[in-house]
């Protein structure tokens, strides 16, 4: 009893045929619910049932050759402590470790952020630059959607009746770098958040923007490489495109104009980051 | 450091503090307030019954008073829930209690609330968007209005060299106790009783009982455990709100403020604009006129004690022959205007402060130079003619010019060093009594106070005491009372417990040794050498030539009745104000002058805006450090507060006098990572009025914490930043970056 | 749905969730069902760190956490923490250094430390990560400082 009802199915059939007949407004998705409890509490939404993932093994993640495969329910606090992780993609964790304190992170999941989508979530642009796509599970069954195309809007994926976020994939390893802007640097919403990523499959850039609503997104870079030397025209450009692509918007954090700006240093900043990471790599 | 440990650490480590949250009853309602939906309209009807439908759901509103309230109870001055107008949003027109608190939190939210909108004056910046040419603020209306002058201002401004004029701006900080406002209440017959988390429990009595019209002697105030107060727990809040729910339940009722209520009921400190225009003549201020708009919502008109107050800060702690100020306290819809640690002086301190460094450097002076040559010191006299007392600021802004010079020798590009000083007054002023119980085993003081963290009275008070009777440090236990037993006191607040309390305790010890002095047949002169110590058998008193054991010394009454009982009082004195400097409204004199000069170093992104404060210095005037462990934790913890003060806190009002940021989220405090490494140093040999010249030490850290980071950031970077917080997007503003 | 009969453990005491409502958090749980009111109560939405906890060893915010997620598992509250060989330390340290004044962030801040301790071993931990990990407790009495001392003396001292 209580406001809602928890219904924990212990399979992923279970859970799929029960999302796929529960009325639409009334149920919402329990993963971590660091997000979800606090609309609750706040009454910004009153489902009459969660629908708890506890129960499915989708909390471990796995290397499928260079790739990592994350379980939805996986704890972020998991991800950032695992020393291969960390090596292997730098992005990722200081992304994870913008998010909220390590006590919320190991209730917090991959998958709830996905599926939150927050527009200011710090993970969605590093997986944007990553080229990270989902596994959605459903009625119909199993299909894989790239990350860009799930995310919508806030607390609003593209997901079909009864589909459920079971895993993200990211393909490869490649240098990358998460850089935000905050008032407080510590346990804050970033204002901006900016992902840079290089891919040693393709030899080209990802740069991917974070903070704007609807959600965040993904610039390509006009040129395929960014020099090495801070000052190429090619990176003010890249740095200019994203400003200009990013949409106007003005919050209780941040003006518009001042995100621009902030944007414009930071890719310039991540580039440089990402470009170090190479040349000490190589 | 010497110094005891403190009493209370071991009990709050094991979790076994009952704060004003913990507490519960047998067979408790959980109330809730019922919150306007708009900040300012014409009530029209409120509709409880859709509230009393709900099973064991208790709900009162203005209808409902006459019948809760004592019969012939003269009406409250402060609205209980108003019967014609809500005056902001928020404010409470009706409470309910229920059995759990989930559903109080439903039936609050069934109450029907019909309201006919009025306009909302809700913005500073909306009546105040800039400082007019000819130098008078257009303002809406307002709650209180002071102005003070004296010397030849018009002289001083038309023979000026040059005439400097700024405008400062600060915003709404929120005090944010972790602990909300918590209560528990229960009526028996005539006698109401509170338990509450609060900073003055007599001070709540009184409010509590000329809110609901009780006798104080059938009211009786129990503190709790308190997690934090700052100023927002200095009277009663939901006090008044619990009584009447229990009263009209029957039952015990457990009232507490989520933090988005907190935030938005809490009475906080509100939004503000300071202009300074200062007449040069030569390198020297010769007049200063001063005007300070500060918004003090829907505080009851004529009541303002924080505007006379903050005016008088800001006209120091320079001489300066020719003073005017004007403070005009703006009314607006948002909740009434509350104290927040030294309240409102880091904002005035922080205009004065970049005020005065932006001077020097106009003149070309050295910013610490050019303070000390018109500091105020010891037979100053202030600009609203009070003799300035024992004042170690000048000691302290010498002291931070060497740190600030040795810092400077290894400042890394892009770092930038200010120093500000400030100053405080203790508020001695306001009086105490305390009680000393000797047992033939323990020593204890007997008061009815509550320790809100700083240590003032599970270790402060003490300290007076352990030194007057030669007992080792932490010996001396303090017990809390609540109303009914303990003797009176005034409230933890002003940074007086010590200078005040304290003293109090410490008279009584005096008069316990005279008194164990007379016992041991000693005459009066001598007792004073007398001491208690422990011995194998309790304590004992030591003679000198020989010792002899309490318990010998205490009568068979007294063994019974849990010991020897002696009383002290301390009824401090006020210094006094010129009043004929006074021309409208009522400024309010200083006690003890209390300095500080701080020293920042700071990091500045020169394209982002951010600031990193990287390292820090603060030297404090404390007349005589009675207890270092303490002192030092004060000052750790008022310099994180500045440091939220100066670049992360805000209350973000809209226009419609809504809170929009009633969060921590939203709003930021402090984290680990934005408090630097510090240094203290205290400078002695200026007294105050408290035990052996001791000053007050809560509030004083956070006074010039915004005024040097922003000296800093000038320093750093070249530009002034005129407004708090100097958050990253204002400070790449000033820099001209967008 | 409802998996009666099970137990979660608390502090070494297995606890029945039966009559347990689908929406009561943890922190409820504690505090007003098992009366461990050592669990703080702040902003209730992961925002101060007060009501931190130890699940399975790992600090966890009791505020955004139902208790019927909870089956099987292991809860350590600050009543529960002396038990533990690093919650020890920690409590000692907090004490030494004089790191709580109001008191009412030191159970959050007790039970953080005391599972990052217990989870980091020695050779990966330093105060630098100890205290960049605390950045999600929230203290407005000590400015830190005194917490900081007392972090870098259980980092020396922890097993």
């Amino acid at each position: 009893m209580g406001s809602f009802e928890l219904v924990t199915p212990a399979s992923e059939e279970e859970a799929i045929a029960w999302l796929a007949r529960a009325p639409g407004g009334e149920a919402a998705v329990l993963a971590g619910g660091t997000d979800l409890l606090n609309d609750i509490e706040e009454h910004r939404i009153t489902p009459r049932h969660l629908l708890s993932l506890r129960r499915l093994p989708w909390n471990r993640w796995n290397w499928i050759g260079p790739a990592l495969e994350v379980g939805s329910t996986t704890p972020l606090v998991d991800l950032e402590y695992d020393p291969k992780v960390r090596a292997q993609f730098p992005g990722l964790v200081t992304a994870i470790e913008a998010v909220g304190s390590v006590a919320l992170r190991s209730r917090a999941t991959l998958g709830g952020n996905l599926g939150r989508s927050g527009s200011a979530s710090d993970l969605i642009p590093l997986l944007l630059a990553l080229d990270a796509s989902a596994e959605i599970v459903g009625p119909k069954g199993v299909r894989t959607t790239p990350v860009d195309t799930l995310v919508v809007a806030s607390r609003r994926p593209a997901l079909g009746a009864g589909e459920l976020i079971r895993s993200v994939r990211l393909p490869e390893p490649r240098p990358s770098a998460y850089l935000w802007q905050r008032i407080r640097p510590a346990q804050d919403v970033s204002h901006v958040g900016v992902a840079v990523a290089w891919s040693p499959a393709d030899g080209r850039w990802r740069i991917a923007v974070g903070g704007v609503p609807p959600r965040a997104i993904r610039i390509h870079p006009e040129a395929a490489e960014l020099p090495p030397r801070p000052s190429s025209p090619e990176r003010e450009a890249a740095a200019r495109r994203a400003a200009e692509l990013l949409p106007l918007s003005t919050d209780l954090r941040a003006t518009g104009e001042y995100r621009r700006h902030v944007v414009h240093a930071l890719v310039l900043r991540a580039v440089g980051s990402v470009t170090a990471m190479r040349e000490g790599s190589a | 450091m010497s110094g005891a440990r403190r009493a209370d650490a071991p009990l709050k480590l094991r979790g076994a503090a009952a704060y004003g949250t913990d507490l519960a009853a047998e067979g408790m309602l959980w109330g809730a307030l019922v919150p306007s939906p708009i900040a300012h309209g014409r009530i029209r009807s409120i509709d409880l019954a859709p509230a009393r439908a709900l099973p064991g759901v208790v709900a009162i509103g203005a209808d409902d008073l006459a019948g809760l309230r004592p019969k012939g109870a003269p009406p409250s001055e402060t609205p209980i829930f108003p019967s014609e107008e809500v005056v902001y949003r928020a404010q409470p027109v009706a409470a309910v209690a229920a059995p759990t608190r989930a559903l109080a939190r439903e039936a609050a939210r069934r109450v029907r609330i019909d309201l006919e909108p009025l306009e909302v004056w809700g913005s500073i910046d909306d009546l105040l968007p800039e400082w007019p040419e000819d130098g008078a603020p257009r303002t809406g209306p307002l709650n209180a209005h002071v102005h003070a002058r004296h010397g030849d201002l018009e002289g001083a401004f038309g023979s000026a060299d040059l005439v400097f004029a700024e405008t400062y701006r600060t915003s709404g900080v929120h005090q944010v106790p972790l602990e909300p406002h918590a209560c528990l209440a229960w009526v028996d017959g005539d006698r109401w009783t509170v338990e509450t988390s609060t900073q003055t429990p007599f001070g709540c009595r009184e409010d509590v009982a000329s809110t609901l019209g009780i006798p104080e002697s059938q009211l009786v105030v129990n503190g709790s455990w308190v997690g934090g107060a700052f100023g927002a727990k200095g009277s009663a809040l939901l006090e008044p709100y619990a009584l009447l729910l229990a009263k009209a339940s029957g039952r015990p009722v457990k009232l507490q403020l989520s933090y988005p209520e907190e935030f938005q009921l809490g009475r906080s400190t509100l939004p503000s604009v300071i202009r300074i225009e200062s007449a040069v003549r030569g390198r020297t201020v010769v007049g200063r006129r001063v005007r300070l708009v500060l918004d003090t919502g829907a505080s009851l008109p004529g009541r303002d004690f924080t505007l006379g107050y903050s005016a008088g800060f800001l006209l120091g702690p320079y001489s300066i022959p020719a003073v005017e100020v004007e403070g005009y306290a703006l009314r607006t819809h948002k909740p009434p205007f509350g104290p927040h640690r030294a309240p409102f002086v880091p904002q005035c301190t922080f205009a004065i402060e970049s005020h005065t460094d932006h001077l020097a450097r106009r003149l070309g002076l050295d910013p610490v130079e050019f303070r000390r040559a018109s500091v105020w010191t010891e037979g100053s006299t202030t600009g609203l003619g009070q003799t300035v007392g024992p004042f170690g600021l000048d000691a302290a802004l010498a002291r931070a010019s060497a740190i600030a010079r040795a810092w400077r020798e290894h400042l890394p590009p892009g770092h930038g060093i200010g120093i500000a000083g400030g100053f405080w007054s203790t508020g001695t002023g306001a009086g105490g009594e305390a009680r000393l119980r000797l047992t033939p085993t323990e020593l204890w003081i007997e008061q009815g106070e509550r320790e809100i963290g700083s240590g003032s009275v599970i270790r402060g008070i003490a300290v007076g005491v352990e030194a007057t009777l030669g007992l080792p440090p932490g010996t001396v236990r303090v017990a809390f009372l609540d109303t009914a037993h303990a003797p009176f006191d005034s409230g933890v607040f002003g940074s007086r417990t010590v200078g005040a309390l304290g003293q109090a305790a410490e008279k009584a010890a005096e008069a316990l040794r005279a008194e164990l002095g007379r016992r041991c047949g000693r005459p009066e002169a001598e007792s004073a050498k007398l001491t208690l110590r422990p011995g194998p058998d309790g304590l004992e008193v030591d003679l000198g030539d020989r010792r002899r054991p309490v318990r010998e010394l205490l009568t068979a009454a007294e063994l019974a009745d849990g010991g020897l009982k002696v009383e002290g009082r301390h009824y401090g004195r006020s210094g006094t104000i010129d009043e004929r400097r006074v021309l409208e409204g009522s400024f309010h004199p200083f006690n003890d002058f209390v300095g500080a000069a701080h020293v920042a170093e700071v990091a500045v992104d020169p394209e982002i805006g951010s600031v990193e404060v990287v390292r820090y210095a603060a030297i404090h005037d404390a007349g005589r450090v009675v207890d270092p462990v303490t002192a030092r934790a004060g000052i750790e913890g008022g310099v994180a507060m500045g440091i939220g003060t100066a670049l992360l806190e805000e209350t973000q009002w809209g226009p419609d006098g809504r809170l929009e940021n009633p969060s921590l989220l939203d709003y930021r405090l402090p984290t680990l990572a934005e408090v630097p490494r510090l240094e203290v140093e205290f400078i002695e040999g200026f007294p105050g009025a408290g035990p052996r010249g001791a000053k007050g030490l809560g509030e004083p850290p956070i006074v010039p914490v915004p005024a040097a980071i922003a000296n800093a950031v000038f320093d750093a970077v070249g530009v002034p930043v005129f407004e708090l917080p100097m958050t990253s997007e204002r400070v790449a503003r000033a820099l001209k970056r967008l | 749905m409802s998996a009666v009969g099970a137990t979660l453990n608390v502090n070494g005491r297995p606890i029945s969730l039966a009559e347990v409502p689908d929406d009561e958090r943890l922190l409820d749980t504690l505090r007003w069902r098992l009366h461990l009111r050592g669990t703080k109560e702040g902003c209730r939405s992961g925002g101060c760190g007060a009501c931190t906890v130890l699940i399975d060893g790992r600090p966890t915010l009791s505020c955004l956490t139902l208790t019927r997620e909870l089956e099987g598992r292991g809860v350590t509250t600050i009543e529960g923490a002396p038990d533990l060989p690093a919650g020890r330390v920690v409590i000692s340290a907090f004490e030494t250094e004089g790191a709580v004044q109001c008191g009412y962030c030191t159970p959050g801040f007790v039970m953080a430390l005391t599972g990052l301790l217990g989870r980091t071993p020695p050779d990966r931990r330093s105060p630098e990560r100890l205290l960049r990990e605390l950045q999600g407790n929230l203290c407005r009495c000590t400015g830190y400082a005194a917490i900081a001392r007392a972090v870098e003396r259980a980092h020396r001292e922890a097993p």
